[in-house]
């Protein structure tokens, strides 16, 4: 995949209005097979082990969804003590990776993952991200 | 699927060190691991193995390392295991997940080439099942555990292992021990290279 200069920038700037508005610490982009692709916020922390590990988390949790004769688990998410983690699929080969803090609300990030996704989705078929 | 970024100027590439159990996969990426905590003072991520309690690979081992630049691109390797044993299918494919090249870590010992084949055998079906082929992903074999004393424990001949693996293939391959080191960053450095040569070549045109 070859990610573009402008793409990149478009993106960026989608993932800061998601930082800003939803009051997450960090958001990552990561493909299926474990590879970084955008990232937003602060944090102090190995972020392409993450990506490496979200992908695999999520590829197992399929795996298992599959085995239970499910088609998906529609929330993925793992609750800390001082940060939460929750994981969703935007597009086919994309998975968007949320840290956020305990007092957030959980219903309220999702929201705004779910309009995130959209913008991104857009993005994505747009004739620029493909060319 | 390697990920170029114009703006970073970064190359990614997913490098998957695949096997039967016990041929030396984990033990490569421990060696390489090691080697580089020394050259940078310890500033290298960590490496992350996700196995059982009796040490055995579960799922995979894990470790990025940047390698430098070409052509102006900062290269950033993901090098992965996969879980040798048989009963981990589910989890091997998996990790095999938009792999760009691969190591073959072949057991030298003569009781394990029947292991070798079989696993040889389960990763092009698995590959298959990505729609990739051998045509499509760099791979190189490693002959591995060659330090060990023959007189001990018999070893296949390496041709005879070529023959038995690489006929078709011919493509490169390294006798090794990822115990002692021997030829582990060699092998590293060589599927490194091909595999972003690969995936330039098939940006480009």
């Amino acid at each position: 995949m070859i990610i573009h200069e402008n793409s990149v920038d478009k993106v960026d700037a989608i993932l800061q209005t998601f930082i800003d508005e939803s009051g997450a610490t960090y958001v990552l982009l990561v493909d299926m097979a474990g590879n970084l692709l955008f990232k937003a916020g602060e944090g102090n922390f190995d972020e392409v082990t993450l990506a490496a590990l979200s992908a695999a988390n999520y590829a197992v949790t399929m795996e298992i969804a599959a085995l239970i004769k499910e088609d998906n688990f529609s929330l993925l998410f793992h609750r800390g003590d001082n940060e939460n983690i929750h994981f969703a699929k935007i597009s086919d080969d994309i998975l968007m990776i949320v840290l956020f803090k305990p007092y957030l609300s959980l219903g309220l990030l999702r929201l705004k993952i779910e309009n995130t996704q959209g913008k991104i989705t857009d993005l994505i078929g747009s004739e620029e991200w493909q060319s | 699927m390697a990920i170029i970024n114009l703006k970073e100027k970064t190359i990614q590439v997913k490098i998957i060190y695949y096997g039967p159990g016990r041929s030396g996969k984990t033990t490569n990426l421990e060696y390489i691991h090691s080697c580089l905590e020394k050259k940078m003072n310890g500033e290298v991520s960590k490496l992350v193995s996700i196995d059982t309690k009796g040490d055995r690979t579960l799922f995979f081992d894990f470790f990025p390392v940047n390698l430098g630049t070409i052509a102006g691109f900062d290269l950033k390797l993901q090098l992965y295991t996969t879980p040798g044993q048989v009963k981990y299918e589910a989890t091997r494919r998996l990790v095999l997940k938009g792999v760009d090249g691969i190591v073959f870590v072949a057991d030298s010992l003569v009781s394990r080439q029947l292991a070798n084949q079989e696993s040889f055998e389960n990763l092009i079906q698995n590959l298959n099942y990505y729609k990739l082929d051998l045509d499509s992903v760099k791979l190189i074999f490693q002959w591995n555990k060659r330090d060990i004393d023959e007189n001990l424990i018999s070893l296949t001949d390496i041709k005879e292992m070529e023959e038995q693996l690489n006929s078709k293939l011919k493509t490169k391959s390294f006798p090794s021990s990822a115990v002692t080191g021997m030829n582990v960053l060699k092998t590293v450095n060589y599927i490194a290279k091909k595999t972003v040569e690969t995936v330039i070549e098939n940006s480009i045109f």
